[in-house]
C-alpha cells in the first residue's frame, strides 16, 4: 500500500514524458538494430552477410571506409588555410607616386666649412703620411713631432693603425708607436682575410672607454674604405651636435636643387616640393608627397606626361671625403612610405637624361592565419619611429635604434630620434663609437631578434623601374640649353653652366596597366563542407545525419543501456538483500519484470521454419504452436536461401 | 464517374505506393526516399519525430543556403592564376631603332631656316634684354612669330601682371587674362606662351612655364610641327636617317645581318625607324640559346653633329622590344642607349594571358572597342596605346577639324598646320590637358588579353675602348662610306647586345577557379554532406510532386462530383501505407506500460497471424513482426 503512490507518479511520469531510452535491451541488439537501419552502406552488409569470411570481410572493408573518410577529412582541414593567387590587370587611370629627390652630397661644402675644417685638415694629414699625398702641393713629409704639438683630437679618439697581419703588431700611423693588439679583429672587407696578402692593412682601433682592455681593431683591406669609414664616424659625431634647423640651412633648397620641373604636360615648380630632412642626404624634395591632401595621378603613359625635372648638382661644392660620387639619388615610393634612400635609391648621372619607365604592381597577402604578416604593423612589438606606415625596413631600422638606445644610452645619427634619447657624440658619450661596431655585428648575425620580431607587411606597392640613360644635352643644343638655364637659374648665379652640374630625369609611367596580385582563400567553409560531404557520400554514403545517427547510438543509446543494466544489478543486488532479509520471495515479480524488460526485443533474424523447428516446445502446454505465416520473409531470406539447408542440417544434427 | 475511375486506375497502375490521400502519399515519401532526414521521421517516437522533423527541415535549408552561395561563387567568374618560369624556344622579340632626332638637320635645314632665326633673336632678347632691343632684323618671319608669340610676364605685381612680348616693346597689362596656371609667381618672369584660339581675338590663353628652357622648346615643336605637317611624307623619309647610314654592323646569333633586314617605319617622333624581326613579311626567328652570343649585335651610328639644336635636346638611340606585327611606342616603352656606350640588354618575357569575358574585362583582338584604330594601317595588332591615340585623334579631328601630326590620319583629314587652321595649337593644348576627353578614352579603351612584356636588364660599359678606338672607327667608316677618312666619332657611336636571359619566360596564365564540373561536385557534396541525397532524390521529390498533383486532380474531380467516399466504392485498394506504418512502428521495441501489465501469466502471447502484406514487396524495416518471434 505504501509502494502505490510511488508506483502511480512514476506510470504517470512514463506515459507523460515517454522518454524511453532505446528501445534496444542490450548493446548488441542495439548495433544489429543500428546497422540494419542505418543510411550509411557497409554497416547493414555487416549484418545480413551470412559466413564468417563474408562479414570478416564487410568488417574490414566498412572500417577502411571510415578510416579512409576520417584521413581524407583531416587532410581537407589541414589545407583548409591555403590561399590561391590571382593576378588581374586593371587599365585606368594611376596615382603618381611620391618622388623623392636627393642631392648625393648631403650639405654644401662651402656652408659645412666652419664644422668640418678641423677634421678635414687632420685626415689631409693623415692621408700625407700615410700615402704621401698632399693635394699637389709640396710632398715633405712633416716629421712626427710636428704631429704631436697639434695635438689632434680625432686621432687620439679613434687611432689609425696599420696592422701587420701575422705578427700581430699594429703601428699607430700618427704616433708611430707600435702597440700589440688586443682584443677580436674585425675584417670589414672579408675577402682579405684568405688571401694571405702580406700587404699591410689599415684600420682602426675602437676601445671601451669604461674599460681600456677592450677593444676591437676594425681592419679594412683598402686605406680608401678605412679612411672613409673613418671620416664618417667622426662625420658623424660633428653634425649629431648641429641642431635641426641650421642643417637644414646647411643644405640646399628647392630653388638650389631643381632647375625646371614639369608634370603631365604642364609646368610646375618648388612648390610641388615637399622638403624632407634626411640624416645622410640632407635636404631632400619629394614630388607629390601628397603632403595638401591632394594626390597627383596621371591617364597617360609616356615620357611626356609623367615627371621631367632638370637638377642642379653643384658638383664643385662636394664633401670630398664623405661622398665620392656625383649626381643625385631618387627613389620612387607610396605617399605613405618612408623613403630609404640610402638602401634602396637610384643613382642619377649628371650631364645625361636618365629616363625611368615606370610599371605599378599591388601585392596582397593574406595575414593570419594564411601566412605570417602584419596588416598594420601594430601586432609587431616594435615602436615605428617613423612617422610613417609601417614596413619591414622600418621596423628594422627602429629596432636597431632601441637596441642602441637601450645598450649605448643614444641614438644613431642615421636614423629617427625616440622619445626622449639624443644622439650620439662623443663628448657625452665616450663609449658609443664601440658600443655601436659591437651592437651593429650583433645585428647583421641575427643575435638582437630583430628579424625575428619583425614580419614583413601584407600589402605593398611596388613600381618596377627600368632605368636608361641618354646624352644630354646634346651637343648642338648643348649652348642654347646651358645658356637658357643659366638664365632660368636667375640673378643668383652670375657664371654660366656647366653641363656636368646638371642632370635631366623623366619619370614617367610605361603603360597605365596596374597589375594587382593578391592572395585568396582558397577554401571557405561552404567548400570545406561540401568536400566533406563528397567524401563521406564517396566512401559511406553518409551525411550529417548519419553522424547525427552514431552520436545518437553509439553515445546516448549506448551509455543509457549501459546504465539500466547497472541499475538493474543494483536492484536486483537490493531486492535479493530484501529477500533475504525479510524472508518472502517474490519470485512471480521477478519473472514478470523480467518477461516485461524483455518482451519486445525483436529478432532481427526473421523466424524461418527452421528456427522455428529448434524452438523449445513449451512444456506444459500440449500443443505446439504454428509459427506465424510470415511474407515478409521472402524479401531477404531468398537471398540466403541456398544456406539454408546448410543450417538445417547442423540443427539436425 | 467514368473518368475518375480511369484516372484512379491509372494512378494505381502509376505508382503502386503511395496511397490515395496527401499524407500517405508523403508518408510513403518518408518512408521510401533516399535522402536521409525523411525517414527518421516516421521512424521514431513522438518526441524524437519532432526533433527529427526540425533537424529535416534545418539541413533542407542549409542545403539550399550554401547551393545559393555556391552557384553565387560560380557565377562571380573567378580566376586562379599559375606561374611559370624557365627557358624554352622562344620568337626573339621586334626590335624598333630609332634615333632621338627625327631628321637630319642638314636636309631640313631650308625648311626650319626661319624659324631658327627667329628663336636666335627671341634668345637673344631674353637672354640681353637690355641691347639690341631696336634693330630688329627685317629679315625676320614675324608672320610666324605672331601666330604663337612668347612673351614675358612680369608678375612684380601680382594683381596686375604686365606682358611683354620678345619682339614688341610695349608692354601690355592684360587685365582679364585667362591663364592656365594664374598663381605662378616666385620667379620672376616666367617665359610664356599665348595661344590665341582666334588671331587678334581677346580669347587667349596663356601657358605659363616655370623655365625659359621648357617654353623655348615647347614653342620650337609646336612651329615645327605645324611646318613638317606640310611636307608629304615620302619627302620626309628622305630627310630622316636611312638605313645603310644608321646601322653599321648586324649580327644575330652566328648569322650576319645587315640593314636590309629591317623594316622602315615612318615614327612621327623619332623619323625613320628600323624594326628587326617584325614578322610582318617573314616569319619570326626564334631563339633557342640564352646569352649574349646567341643573340641580336649592333653598331649604330646616330651622327649627333647632325641634330636639329632645339628639337631633341637628348642625344642617342631610342629602342624598343615588342612583340611581332605590334606597333611600336616609343614615348611609353622605349629605351635610351647612349652615344660610345655598349648597352647590353637581357630579356625576359613577362607574359600574362587572360580568359576573356566573362572572366576578365579585356579584348582579344580589339574587334569589340568601339573605338576605330587608326594604327591597323601599318598592318599591326590591336594594342591598348593604340586604342588611346586613336581615340586622341579621332576627338581632335572632331573638334579642331584637323589631325595632330604625332598620330596617323583618318581618311579624308589633313595634318593640322598654323596655314589651314590657325587656331589648332589653342584647340590642342585644351584637347591635351583636357581630364574628361582623357576618361573618356580610358573608359573606352580595353586592353588585351595576353600581355606580353620584355622586362629588361640594362647595363652599360664605355665603347669603343680607348686602345681599340681607332681602328674600330676606321673599318666602320670605310664600310660606310668607302672612304679612308674617319667619318665616325664616340658621339655617334652605339653598341647594342640583345638577347635572352637564363630564364626566358614567366607566364602567368589564368584558369578559372570555378568550372560547371566544380559547381556540380560542390553541389552534390552539400547535398551529400547534409541530407546524403543525390539527383536521383531531387527526381524522387519531383515525382511525389506529381503524384500530388494527380491526387488533387483527383479530388477535385470527386469534389466535383459529389463523391466523397471514394474507398468504399473501391475496394480493390490496397491497404494503405499509413495503416501498415502504424502497424508496426506501434510495436517496435515501446514497452508497455507497466501499468498496463497487471496480468500475471508467464505465458508469451499467442502469436497471432499478421495481416497479409501485399506491399511487402516494397522495401520496409525488418522489424514488422509481432513478438511472436521469441528469442530462445
Amino acid at each position: 500500500a505504501a509502494t502505490a503512490p510511488g508506483k502511480k507518479i512514476t506510470a504517470r511520469l512514463k506515459r507523460t514524458l515517454p522518454v524511453r531510452g532505446p528501445q534496444a535491451p542490450t548493446l548488441s541488439e542495439l548495433m544489429r538494430w543500428y546497422c540494419l537501419n542505418t543510411n550509411t552502406h557497409g554497416c547493414r552488409r555487416i549484418v545480413v552477410s551470412r559466413g564468417r569470411l563474408r562479414r570478416l570481410l564487410w568488417i574490414l572493408l566498412t572500417l577502411s571506409a571510415v578510416g579512409l573518410i576520417l584521413w581524407q577529412c583531416a587532410e581537407l582541414l589541414m589545407n583548409y588555410y591555403s590561399a590561391s593567387v590571382s593576378v588581374t590587370v586593371q587599365f585606368q587611370k594611376l596615382p603618381f607616386p611620391a618622388v623623392t629627390i636627393c642631392n648625393i652630397n648631403p650639405y654644401k661644402y662651402s656652408a659645412m666649412k666652419e664644422y668640418l675644417s678641423e677634421l678635414d685638415k687632420e685626415t689631409k694629414k693623415a692621408l700625407e703620411t700615410f700615402y704621401g699625398f698632399s693635394e699637389g702641393k709640396s710632398k715633405v713629409r712633416r716629421s712626427v713631432d710636428d704631429w704631436n704639438s697639434t695635438g689632434s683630437d680625432f686621432f687620439q679618439q679613434i687611432p689609425l693603425l696599420k696592422v701587420e697581419d701575422f705578427s700581430r703588431t699594429a703601428t699607430d700611423l700618427h704616433s708611430g708607436q707600435k702597440r700589440k693588439i688586443e682584443g677580436s679583429v674585425f675584417h670589414k672587407d672579408s675577402s682579405i682575410v684568405n688571401s694571405g696578402d702580406s700587404n699591410d692593412i689599415i684600420g682602426f682601433q675602437l676601445c671601451d672607454a669604461n674599460n681600456s682592455s677592450e677593444c676591437a681593431l676594425y681592419t679594412f683591406s683598402s686605406g680608401v674604405n678605412a679612411i672613409q669609414e673613418w671620416y664618417k664616424l667622426h662625420y658623424m659625431n660633428i653634425m649629431a651636435q648641429i641642431p635641426l634647423e641650421t642643417k637644414e640651412q646647411l643644405s640646399y633648397s628647392a630653388e638650389d636643387l631643381i632647375l625646371t620641373c614639369f608634370f603631365d604636360g604642364l609646368s610646375c615648380d618648388k612648390r610641388h616640393f615637399t622638403r624632407f630632412h634626411h640624416p645622410l642626404h640632407g635636404n631632400c624634395y619629394t614630388f607629390n608627397s601628397g603632403e595638401n591632401g591632394t594626390i597627383l595621378s596621371t591617364s597617360t603613359g609616356g615620357s611626356e606626361y609623367g615627371l621631367q625635372v632638370v637638377l642642379y648638382i653643384d658638383e664643385a661644392d662636394y664633401n670630398p671625403f664623405l661622398v665620392t660620387s656625383t649626381g643625385a639619388k631618387i627613389i620612387v615610393h607610396d605617399q605613405n612610405e618612408y623613403p630609404f634612400i640610402e638602401d634602396i635609391g637610384t643613382e642619377i648621372e649628371t650631364a645625361a637624361a636618365t629616363s625611368i619607365g615606370m610599371h605599378f604592381t599591388q601585392s596582397r597577402k593574406l595575414s593570419k592565419p594564411y601566412s605570417d604578416c602584419t596588416e598594420t604593423g601594430d601586432d609587431i612589438p616594435v615602436e615605428n619611429l617613423y612617422n610613417k606606415s609601417y614596413s619591414l625596413q622600418i621596423c628594422l631600422h627602429s629596432c636597431f635604434q632601441k637596441a642602441m638606445v637601450d645598450s649605448c644610452g643614444c641614438a644613431q645619427y642615421a636614423q629617427p630620434l625616440p622619445a626622449g634619447a639624443e644622439y650620439c657624440n662623443y663628448k657625452k658619450n665616450p663609449n658609443w663609437m664601440y658600443c655601436y661596431y659591437r651592437l651593429h655585428e650583433k645585428f647583421v648575425k641575427e643575435q638582437l631578434g630583430c628579424q625575428q620580431i619583425c614580419k614583413d607587411a601584407c600589402s605593398f606597392k611596388e613600381w618596377a623601374l627600368t632605368t636608361s640613360i641618354a646624352q644630354w644635352p646634346s651637343i648642338v643644343s648643348e649652348d642654347w640649353m646651358l645658356r637658357v638655364l643659366s638664365w632660368d637659374k636667375g640673378q643668383k648665379l652670375n657664371k654660366k653652366l656647366n653641363k656636368t652640374d646638371l642632370a635631366n630625369l623623366m619619370v614617367f609611367y610605361k603603360d597605365l596597366n596596374e597589375r594587382f596580385i593578391s592572395e585568396n582563400p582558397a577554401n571557405t567553409l561552404v567548400i570545406l563542407l561540401s568536400n566533406f560531404g563528397g567524401q563521406l557520400g564517396l566512401w559511406m554514403s553518409c551525411s550529417v545525419v548519419c553522424v547525427i545517427e552514431i552520436v545518437e547510438v553509439f553515445f546516448i543509446d549506448s551509455l543509457s543501456i549501459v546504465m539500466r543494466r547497472q541499475w538493474q544489478k543494483a536492484k536486483k543486488w537490493w531486492n535479493g538483500r530484501q529477500r533475504r532479509s525479510s524472508g518472502k520471495a517474490p519470485q512471480a515479480r521477478d519473472l514478470e519484470r523480467q518477461g516485461h524488460d524483455n518482451p519486445v526485443c525483436i529478432d532481427e533474424e526473421l523466424p524461418t521454419f527452421t528456427t522455428a523447428l529448434r524452438l523449445p516446445l513449451p512444456q506444459d502446454s500440449p500443443l505446439p504452436r504454428t509459427p506465424p505465416p510470415n511474407y515478409s520473409t521472402l524479401r531477404l531470406d531468398t537471398a540466403f536461401a541456398e544456406q539454408l539447408p546448410d543450417t538445417l542440417e547442423l540443427g539436425q544434427h | 464517374m467514368n473518368l475518375k475511375k480511369y484516372l484512379v486506375r491509372a494512378l494505381h497502375r502509376l505508382q503502386k505506393g503511395p496511397g490515395y490521400t496527401y499524407k500517405e502519399l508523403l508518408v510513403w515519401y518518408c518512408d521510401n526516399t533516399n535522402t536521409h532526414g525523411p525517414k527518421r521521421i516516421i521512424k521514431e517516437g513522438p518526441k524524437k519525430k519532432l526533433i527529427w522533423f526540425f533537424l529535416t527541415l534545418l539541413f533542407a535549408s542549409l542545403v539550399f543556403w550554401q547551393w545559393g552561395i555556391l552557384i553565387n561563387t560560380y557565377l562571380s567568374y573567378n580566376v586562379t592564376s599559375s606561374l611559370s618560369i624557365g627557358f624554352k624556344t622562344m620568337k626573339f622579340p621586334a626590335v624598333t631603332i630609332c634615333n632621338a632626332n627625327p631628321f637630319k638637320y642638314s636636309e631640313v635645314k631650308p625648311l626650319l631656316k626661319e624659324l631658327d632665326r627667329l628663336i636666335e633673336a627671341a634668345l637673344e632678347r631674353i637672354l640681353q634684354p637690355g641691347n639690341g632691343s631696336e634693330n630688329l632684323s627685317p629679315s625676320l618671319n614675324l608672320e610666324l612669330w605672331n601666330q604663337i608669340p612668347l612673351v614675358l610676364i612680369d608678375e612684380h605685381d601680382k594683381d596686375n601682371p604686365v606682358i611683354l612680348d620678345i619682339f614688341e616693346t610695349n608692354q601690355t597689362a592684360v587685365g582679364n587674362k585667362t591663364a592656365l596656371d594664374t598663381e605662378t609667381s616666385g620667379s620672376q618672369l616666367p617665359a610664356l606662351c599665348p595661344q590665341c584660339s582666334q588671331q587678334g581675338s581677346d580669347n587667349c590663353t596663356y601657358r605659363n612655364f616655370s623655365s625659359a628652357a621648357q617654353a623655348v622648346s615647347e614653342w620650337y615643336i609646336l612651329q615645327s610641327t605645324s611646318i613638317l605637317s606640310k611636307v608629304p611624307l615620302h619627302e620626309r623619309i628622305r630627310m630622316g636617317y636611312q638605313a645603310e647610314d644608321m646601322i653599321l654592323a648586324c649580327l644575330y646569333g652566328a648569322e650576319p645581318c645587315n640593314y636590309k633586314n629591317f623594316t622602315q617605319i615612318y615614327h612621327p617622333d623619332h623619323g625613320n625607324c628600323y624594326i628587326f624581326n617584325w614578322g610582318m613579311d617573314e616569319e619570326a626567328l626564334n631563339s633557342s640559346n640564352p646569352g649574349a652570343e646567341f643573340g641580336l649585335k649592333l653598331i649604330l651610328d646616330i651622327s649627333q653633329q647632325d641634330y636639329i639644336p632645339y628639337l631633341s635636346s637628348a642625344a642617342g638611340a631610342r629602342l624598343m622590344l615588342h612583340q611581332q606585327k605590334s606597333f611600336p611606342f616609343l614615348k611609353d616603352q622605349g629605351i635610351y642607349a647612349m652615344a660610345g656606350t655598349e648597352t647590353s640588354i637581357g630579356v625576359l618575357v613577362d607574359e600574362l594571358e587572360r580568359m576573356g569575358y566573362p572572366y576578365s574585362d579585356c579584348t582579344m583582338n580589339g574587334s569589340d572597342v568601339p573605338v576605330k584604330n587608326l594604327y591597323s594601317q601599318y598592318n599591326t595588332s590591336y594594342s591598348i596605346q593604340a586604342c588611346l591615340r586613336s581615340c586622341f585623334q579621332n576627338h581632335m579631328v572632331e573638334i579642331c577639324g584637323c589631325g595632330h601630326y604625332m598620330f596617323p590620319l583618318p581618311e579624308g583629314v589633313n595634318y593640322c598646320n598654323n596655314e589651314d587652321s590657325p587656331g589648332w595649337a589653342y584647340c590642342y593644348s585644351s584637347l591635351r590637358s583636357s581630364i574628361k576627353q582623357r576618361q573618356i578614352c580610358i573608359d573606352s579603351c580595353k586592353e588585351t588579353c595576353n600581355d606580353t612584356q620584355y622586362k629588361m636588364t640594362i647595363s652599360m660599359a664605355d665603347w669603343p675602348s680607348e686602345a681599340s678606338e681607332d681602328w674600330i672607327f676606321h673599318i666602320l667608316s670605310y664600310e660606310r662610306d668607302m672612304s679612308t677618312n674617319v667619318t665616325l666619332d664616340r658621339n655617334g657611336i652605339i653598341k647594342l647586345n640583345i638577347y635572352f636571359q637564363e630564364y626566358n619566360y614567366r607566364t602567368i596564365s589564368e584558369s578559372a577557379a570555378t568550372t560547371i564540373v566544380w559547381l556540380l561536385s560542390s553541389l552534390g557534396g552539400q547535398f551529400g554532406f547534409w541530407m546524403g541525397g543525390s539527383v536521383l532524390c531531387l527526381i524522387e521529390f519531383g515525382e511525389i510532386i506529381i503524384d500530388s498533383l494527380w491526387i488533387t486532380i483527383i479530388n477535385l474531380i470527386g469534389w466535383c462530383k459529389g463523391l466523397r467516399q471514394r474507398r468504399a466504392r473501391y475496394p480493390d485498394a490496397p491497404p494503405t501505407v499509413s495503416e501498415l506504418v502504424e502497424a508496426h512502428t506501434n510495436l517496435g521495441f515501446q514497452p508497455e506500460p507497466p501499468g498496463a501489465v497487471a496480468r500475471a501469466e508467464a505465458l508469451p502471447p499467442e502469436p497471432g497471424t499478421p495481416p497479409p502484406n501485399y506491399d511487402s514487396l516494397r522495401v520496409q524495416p525488418l522489424d514488422t513482426l509481432g513478438p511472436d518471434s521469441d528469442a530462445d
